[in-house]
């Protein structure tokens, strides 16, 4: 497994394509345990990514592209999602820095140092049913033979069972029990596009 | 005299919250980074960032809940001017008081934030 700056390129603009379909489903999800902007912050995240990445043909080092992702995140998405998901490209760009692809402990690495600035920000750990529940079991994935896709689908219904302690979810308490949380589905989209071009290229 | 930088999600509440503040210390000055445009409610970086470069001396954030905190240390980390600005994760109404009382006394960044730690930091929680 070996990402280059072209397959995560091309896993980010899959992702912006994919976030615009499932818009509505994060939205949805989000006004029964949040605060209900959830697919409308992604979507302009990531429509922000795009037409960065669209208008910058000359990244040529993982860092770089991490930095630029993680920028625009933080300044288009906003609410709690901005600075998480901001946190987590740029915390690759720490690790990917002047590289031109990673595998093995690298590609390893920058997940972890991504999973911890998550962690980090958020004051959040596995278990209390945000996006932590997805990153975490991939980053694990990442050094073991196990199917990346398998390993999200799992996550994810793993996630949805949990009742949320944390973030805007946790005020409902039970009432989250059997609902996804958006956080958690909208970062098994990306990671399903990263794992995409891991597996494929 | 130290600045109060007030992040919420909710602009009225952070002008509310100042209207407050100005009637305790008239001289005090407050930034407000509150809620999106058009007045929906919301936080992000870029209203925290515009308040840094607003600021006349050092300043202390405070935030209401989840995401204002997050964006607000995020900014943090993004800042790069000359003032220092310190964020301390306490009550924004009490809090916010405290520090008001505190700056308009003439107290400094470091003894403002030692102040309100020691006020509803270290306490145990009763609820």
């Amino acid at each position: 497994m070996k990402l280059t700056v072209e397959a995560l390129r091309r896993a980010l603009l899959a992702t912006a394509d994919a976030i615009e379909q499932q818009k509505d489903e994060l939205t949805d999800l989000d006004r029964e345990i949040g605060d209900g902007d959830h697919g409308i912050n992604m979507s302009r995240g990531f429509q922000g990514v795009k037409k960065e990445l669209e208008a910058q043909n000359s990244l040529t080092d993982l860092g770089e592209l991490s930095k630029l992702v993680g920028m625009t995140l933080i300044k288009t998405v906003g609410g709690a999602s901005g600075p998480l998901y901001g946190t987590a490209f740029v915390k690759f760009a720490t690790k990917w820095k002047d590289k031109q692809s990673a595998e093995g402990e690298d590609l390893f690495a920058g997940f972890k140092e991504a999973t911890e600035g998550i962690k980090s920000r958020g004051k959040s750990q596995v278990g209390q049913k945000t996006m932590v529940d997805i990153w975490e079991p991939f980053t694990a994935a990442l050094q073991t033979d196990t199917s990346l896709e398998k390993v999200i689908d799992q996550a994810l219904a793993d996630t949805k069972a949990m009742v949320a302690t944390k973030g805007r979810a946790s005020y409902f308490g039970e009432e989250t029990k059997a609902v996804q949380d958006p956080g958690a589905l909208s970062s098994s989209i990306l990671l399903k596009n990263i794992a995409e071009v891991l597996l494929h290229d | 005299m130290i600045n109060l930088i007030l992040v919420s999600h909710s602009e009225k509440l952070a002008t509310g919250l100042k209207e407050l503040l100005a009637e305790m210390v008239p001289s005090i000055e407050i930034l407000v980074a509150a809620g999106l445009e058009d007045g929906k409610i919301g936080t992000e970086v870029s209203r925290i960032e515009q308040a840094f470069s607003r600021i006349s001396d050092d300043a202390l954030i405070l935030t209401d809940i989840g995401s204002a905190t997050m964006n607000a240390e995020m900014a943090l980390e993004l800042y790069t001017g000359k003032h220092t600005i310190r964020f301390v994760d306490v009550p924004l109404v009490e809090g916010s008081f405290l520090a008001a009382v505190l700056s308009g006394q003439g107290q400094q960044i470091d003894q403002i934030v030692t102040a309100l730690e020691q006020e509803y930091l270290s306490k145990e929680k009763t609820n």
